[in-house]
């Protein structure tokens, strides 16, 4: 049986190899526009799912601490943590000295900020000690600091002088501006000024950038008539527009891919519906031969999944090869698709495009040759 | 004839409807055939030759009457069962060979058996077996098109006979052939009658090649017009 339906699907090589062809390429665009789109949108995708909260006035006011355990609730809302401009001077007033200094939560801190990548051992290091503090890559290396390295920052906002440990280094290099920081622990200020209790900024995660204006309304109309009430923004001022551009660019891609999969369609049902008119005399001699209906539209319907399956591997395969090649391409001058890969769900995607045109164009013939009058079809000239 | 019974047909009708007219091909066939005959059937063009063969390899519904082959009554059998019963007691031979042309002879002779349970080893063995008996053994490996005319149809004998079917059915296998190969066919299936017992019904146009069978049947507009011994 399987020999059968592999040389049926030989016995006309041209038309397999076009209809393989236009398969391939199909899914071969398909899985290529989707890599691109993924990768913009992981490129993005983090940052565009946080909602900074801060004082309606000025980021100079500062918001209670009690609003942590509020802002949690909110839907959509899966971590909150919270960062504090420390401001003050290392070592002197020159630029390459100066860079963020943050009291933050170490707890949280990783859960916000996912992408901030640092080893288990140090975050652990660090959530222990309270004057501990963990730095960007680019900047430890710039400053030439080592883990344990002891630093001094001289507070001007604050009246104190932080005394801090090196308990770790992360690494962002999507971006690697915001290796540039450092973030220690909040309560080491809070305690040195007998616990105030004050925030500078909640920083809210959410489940998806979709929520982001839902929830900042909410949040927002939450503290509205309180003693201090809040602004809340993207993390980006970009971010919403950017988004609103990327789901246009989502629709664009669905469409293109949508009339390439249904002319494909098209053609591939073309085709078989050609192939199996061609054999309508074969059938009946199998039939002749005690073929059950059964084994017949298998045959068909084998034979154009086969078809569909090859084009989609074909495709992905060829895909998957370009997309390695031009992720190189782009590192230089569009970083954001440098990131680009061939992810299984695609490819298992592309398989599935693959298999449904197979099924879809093979199912009306194969219906057709388990129905044929064996007679009939004797009767027809080859 | 002292047989048992292997054929049994009882006021076998057919009439194709097409559109508004019918045509009544068969108009009440009564016939017995019994098992080792060998059975040609004679008629003019268009006198439902064809018909009747198809009717009793079970590939064509009658309009009224009984066929009853083997000991099962075909008009009861359903579609699937029908399929099944086929393959196991009909072989059948076409005029035009029918072979697959994307298999080669070897496969072709192998296709009745795969739907069977057999072992590759004891297909092989029966698909050598049927190739040796019609001579074409050192042929297995051709394709339909690098075979001739007669070398087509003895492929398709030993498909016909691979699953040693009772009941061998011919539809003017000599129809397409030149006169030699045709000889050789003709040869062929009296040898399968003779030496391996089988029970064949033949069409025939040719005077020279129904003089082989052991019995004549003749049919003109739908009707048994004499039934004598060859
Ligand atoms: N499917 C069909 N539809 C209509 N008429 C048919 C069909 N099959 C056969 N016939 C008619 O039945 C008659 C007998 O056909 P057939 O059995 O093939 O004759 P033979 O084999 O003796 O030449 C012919 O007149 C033919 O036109
Ligand atoms: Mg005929």
């Amino acid at each position: 049986m399987l020999k059968l339906i592999w040389r049926n699907l030989l016995r006309n090589k041209t038309r397999t190899f076009l209809t393989l062809a236009s398969v391939g390429l199909a899914l071969f665009i398909l899985t290529f526009l989707g890599a691109v789109l993924d990768a913009m949108e992981s490129a993005q995708g983090s940052s565009d799912s946080r909602v900074v909260v801060r004082h309606a006035v000025s980021l100079t006011f500062q918001l209670p601490e009690a609003y942590e355990k509020r802002l949690k609730t909110v839907d959509h809302v899966e971590g909150v943590t919270i960062l504090n401009w420390f401001g003050g001077t290392y070592k002197d007033q020159r630029p390459e000295n100066f860079f963020p200094r943050f009291g933050a939560e170490p707890e949280t801190l990783f859960d916000v900020f996912p992408e901030y990548r640092v080893g288990e051992e140090q975050q652990r290091a660090f959530e222990a000690d309270r004057s501990g503090f963990i730095a960007g890559k680019s900047l430890a290396e710039k400053q030439g600091w080592e883990l344990g390295d002891v630093i001094t920052i001289k507070g001007d906002i604050y009246p104190l002088d932080l005394e801090l440990t090196l308990r770790g280094i992360f690494e962002q290099p999507d971006a690697l501006a915001q290796e540039k920081q450092i973030f220690f622990h909040r309560r080491y200020v809070e305690e040195a000024m007998s616990n105030p209790g004050i925030v500078g900024t909640y920083w809210l995660k959410l489940d998806s950038p979709e929520h982001v204006p839902a929830v900042v309304k909410t949040v927002e109309a939450m503290y509205e008539s309180s003693a201090a009430p809040v602004r809340a923004e993207t993390e980006e001022a970009f971010a919403l527009s950017f988004l609103e551009m990327m789901g246009n660019i989502r629709l664009l891609f669905s469409s293109i891919g949508l009339a390439i999969v249904i002319s494909i369609l098209f053609i591939t049902a073309n085709t078989m519906a050609m192939a199996a008119r061609d054999r309508v005399r074969e059938v009946a001699v199998l039939r002749t031969l005690g073929f059950q209906r059964g084994q017949v539209t298998t045959l068909v319907l084998a034979e154009s999944l086969l078809v569909g399956v090859l084009g989609a591997v074909i495709g992905a395969a060829g895909a998957s090869g370009l997309i390695g090649f031009a992720a190189k391409a782009a590192e230089g001058f569009f970083p954001a698709l440098s990131a680009m890969q061939p992810t299984p769900g695609m490819l298992g995607l592309s398989l599935f495009i693959g298999l449904s045109i197979g099924f879809v164009s093979g199912v009306f013939p194969a219906w057709s040759a388990a129905r044929i009058d064996i007679v009939e079809g004797l009767r027809k000239v080859a | 004839m002292s047989q048992q019974v292997i054929v049994e047909v009882s006021g076998l009708e057919k009439t194709y409807k097409k559109e508004s007219f019918e045509v009544q091909v068969l108009q009440g066939i009564d016939l017995e055939i019994h098992s080792g005959e060998y059975v040609a059937l004679m008629g003019p063009s268009g006198s439902g030759k064809s018909t009747l063969l198809n009717l009793l390899a079970g590939i064509d519904k009658p309009t009224a009457g009984k066929i009853v082959v083997g000991g099962s009554d075909m008009s009861k059998l359903s579609d699937s069962k029908l399929a099944r019963w086929r393959h196991r007691h009909i072989g059948f031979i076409f005029q035009f060979y029918n072979l697959l042309p994307v298999l080669t002879a070897f496969e072709n002779v192998e296709l009745p058996l795969t739907l069977t349970r057999l072992s590759k080893a004891k297909r092989r063995q029966k698909v050598e077996t049927a190739l040796q008996v019609v001579g074409l053994a050192d042929r297995m490996d051709h394709y339909p098109r690098q075979l001739s005319g007669g070398q087509e149809q003895r492929v398709a004998i030993a498909r016909s006979i691979v699953t040693d079917p009772a009941l061998l059915l011919a539809d003017e296998p000599t129809g397409d052939l030149d006169s030699e190969s045709a000889g050789e066919i003709l040869d062929l299936l009296q040898q399968l009658n003779e030496d391996f017992g089988k029970t064949i019904v033949m069409v025939t146009h040719d005077p020279g090649a129904a003089r082989r069978a052991k019995r004549l049947v003749r049919l003109e507009k739908g009707l048994l017009v004499g039934a004598e011994a060859a």
